[in-house]
């Protein structure tokens, strides 16, 4: 299988606190990955530093082939994030947040421009009067769905995702990871996702990465849950993770 | 006429078109293009024949889609075939999003008003605004010195610092040069009457009486006034003042008060230093270069300039730190929602602020001089 990113003996060292020790990760084409690990692990550093946003301190991270450096601009076009929060900007509406990274990366028609953002709003499960509004009018759930559509809207090969699941009610989280799975197969996107949803980890994603001792360990549901590391043990071994596991059907995982 | 992304093969009563090679975001351009080539005649029925796509993603999907569309609404009829499947569900996603819409669009929006009534409207929004205005910093200062705690004493003290004491010396500064520039402008114009010791009572009377004062408080408007607002702005976006609220504390107490009270002691703490600044400036100009002795220099401040001058000056300034922190708080707490609106409440903040002295400052000329001050 082809991986889509790669990272390579990354170190994340801040003061006297070793973050990433060495850490190596394949993230293959059309996969869910999900990534867990517990308050420090560098969870969010190692997202940021595939994405540029963060330097680390040695290692190597490849993006469909291409290199990533600090604060160079990597290969926007092909990925699109959906920070915590949303990030949008403020000022915009709606509709304006998803246009932007079109305007800048393309000289289509403006009509064009419109009614792909519009596409993306719609995909992204928005009805369209919520196009005219302002981020600060709307619900945190739909605030992430104009950000997955922001992030669609460059038609992406990757898409990372940073807790998409957090701050959502049971029905929301549910359906937002119905929309991931319907991404996932309908745009053949591959996702990578920081997440602490356990039903969101047993539910739809391929693979899981736990960032523990400054490395990760990385395999299918099975082979985590299999896993006798104690932290690893102990994160999955709690009743809501537990009834997490059973109401998806025992440790069963989407396989490809 | 050969294209790259598709080649049409015009057979009698049909039309068909073969779709070849990448449709994606970056060719979009070149493939409304490409699609708008697409021109049958009446009573021909265009195939697209989509076997030969290597590449295609939703922007792609979409021209081809439009095009269909567009095509139909001409009254030609137009069918796509050969979709790989690995293709097909791009355009999937296109047809389902385009069914949503048009279910959305069924249902009719609010009527819009006309430009007549938009107008009135605007007017009497502005009008109630301003209405509004002022009786929510009335409230809030009447609001905030309800059951006063101990707390306000030092939060005032605080703000007496930050905005009267930091700011001495660029308002010091400031009058400084503006005393200089008084006196230079002054003696080229009496010198010609011979009456060249009149520059020191211009001076040290238009500083003590005018320009102290004034530039005093708009260096604090733009220096404290958009800190004020900025300040509030972000608290309220980080539902800091809600906390309070929730806490049993009274934001208007502990925000605002101390703001405001901090400025209306600070500013004329200013307006002394800067109107001592003032006239030191003048006698600069007045000693060094106008040939006046610096002990006729002092006498004729002494007696061209009474105390009058000084309180005239001086009473001005408890109203214009008044207007500025009022002002200046209140955008501030305006503040609900975005970034963007967080800076545009601090330019109005500041410039209705510096607006606002003005206005006042003419009006309490016109009083002093009616009262014969």
């Amino acid at each position: 299988m082809e991986n889509i990113i790669s990272v390579r003996g990354l170190v994340n060292r801040f003061g006297d606190q070793l973050v990433h020790d060495g850490l190596s990760l394949d993230v293959r084409r059309d996969e869910i990955l999900g990534v867990v690990g517990g308050s420090g692990t560098g969870k969010s550093v190692l997202l940021r530093s595939i994405l540029g946003l963060h330097k680390p301190t040695s290692g190597t991270i490849t993006v469909l082939g291409q290199e990533i450096e600090y604060q160079k601009p990597g290969p926007s076009h092909c990925w699109g994030v959906l920070f915590q929060g949303g990030a949008l900007v403020s000022g915009l509406t709606v509709q304006e947040n998803v246009e932007l990274p079109i305007a800048l990366h393309s000289d289509m028609p403006v009509e064009t421009r419109h009614e792909l953002a519009s596409l993306k709003l719609l995909m992204s499960g928005l009805s369209l009067t919520v196009a005219d509004k302002y981020p600060s009018e709307l619900s945190g759930g739909m605030r992430k769905r104009v950000s997955l559509a922001r992030a669609l809207a460059l038609e992406p090969k990757i898409l990372f995702l940073d807790e998409p699941t957090a701050g959502l009610d049971p029905i929301a989280a549910t359906e937002f990871d119905e929309l991931i799975t319907y991404l996932n197969d309908n745009l053949d996107l591959t996702i990578m996702m920081i997440t602490h949803d356990v039903d969101s980890l047993f539910g739809i994603c391929s693979r899981i990465a736990v960032l523990v001792d400054g490395g990760i360990v990385v395999g299918t549901v099975d082979e985590i849950l299999a896993s006798d590391h104690p932290w690893i043990r102990s994160y999955f071994g709690v009743p809501r993770a537990q009834r997490a596991r059973r109401s998806v059907g025992g440790a069963s995982t989407p396989s490809r | 006429m050969s294209n790259p992304f598709l080649s049409i093969e015009d057979q009698p009563g049909k039309m068909i078109v073969n779709v070849k090679n990448e449709w994606i975001f970056d060719n979009v351009l070149a493939l409304e293009h490409a699609t708008a080539s697409v021109l049958p005649q009446e009573g021909q029925e265009v195939t697209f024949q989509c076997a030969g796509l290597e590449e295609i993603d939703i922007a792609g999907a979409w021209v081809l889609y439009d095009r269909t569309e567009q095509l139909s609404e001409l009254g030609i009829k137009s069918d796509l075939q050969g979709f790989k499947e690995a293709h097909f569900k791009f355009l999937q996603n296109i047809i389902d999003a385009a069914a949503i819409r048009e279910f959305e669009e069924s249902e009719e929006g609010p009527e819009k008003s006309t430009l007549k009534r938009q107008v009135m409207e605007n007017v009497g929004q502005v009008a109630s605004t301003r209405v509004e205005d002022l009786g929510e910093i009335v409230r809030s200062i009447v609001n905030g010195l309800h059951r006063p705690s101990l707390i306000i004493v030092g939060e005032t003290l605080k703000q007496v610092y930050y905005t009267g004491v930091q700011a001495i010396p660029v308002v010091m500064i400031i009058t400084f040069l503006i005393g200089i520039v008084l006196a230079y402008q002054a003696s080229g114009q009496l010198q010609q009457f011979g009456a060249s010791v009149f520059v020191v009572d211009l001076v040290s009377i238009s500083i003590t009486r005018e320009m102290g004062v004034l530039l005093a408080a708009v260096m604090v408007a733009g220096r404290s006034g958009s800190a004020f607002a900025a300040a509030l702005g972000v608290m309220k976006l980080n539902e800091e003042v809600d906390a309070m609220r929730v806490l049993g504390l009274n934001p208007n107490q502990m925000l605002i008060i101390p703001r405001v009270f901090g400025l209306v002691i600070a500013l004329p703490i200013l307006t002394i230093f800067a109107d001592i600044a003032g006239i030191a400036g003048g006698g600069l100009i007045a000693v060094g270069s106008m040939g006046i002795g610096s002990m006729q220099f002092i006498e004729r401040v002494a007696f061209s300039t009474d105390l009058a001058d000084f309180y005239v000056g001086l009473a001005k300034a408890p109203f214009f730190a008044l207007l500025i922190a009022a002002v200046s708080t209140l955008r501030g707490m305006q503040v609900t929602s975005s970034a963007e609106e967080l800076g545009s409440k601090t330019t109005t903040a500041v410039v209705q602020s510096i607006f606002l002295i003005i206005v006042a400052d003419a009006f309490f000329t016109m009083l002093f001089t009616r009262m014969g001050i």
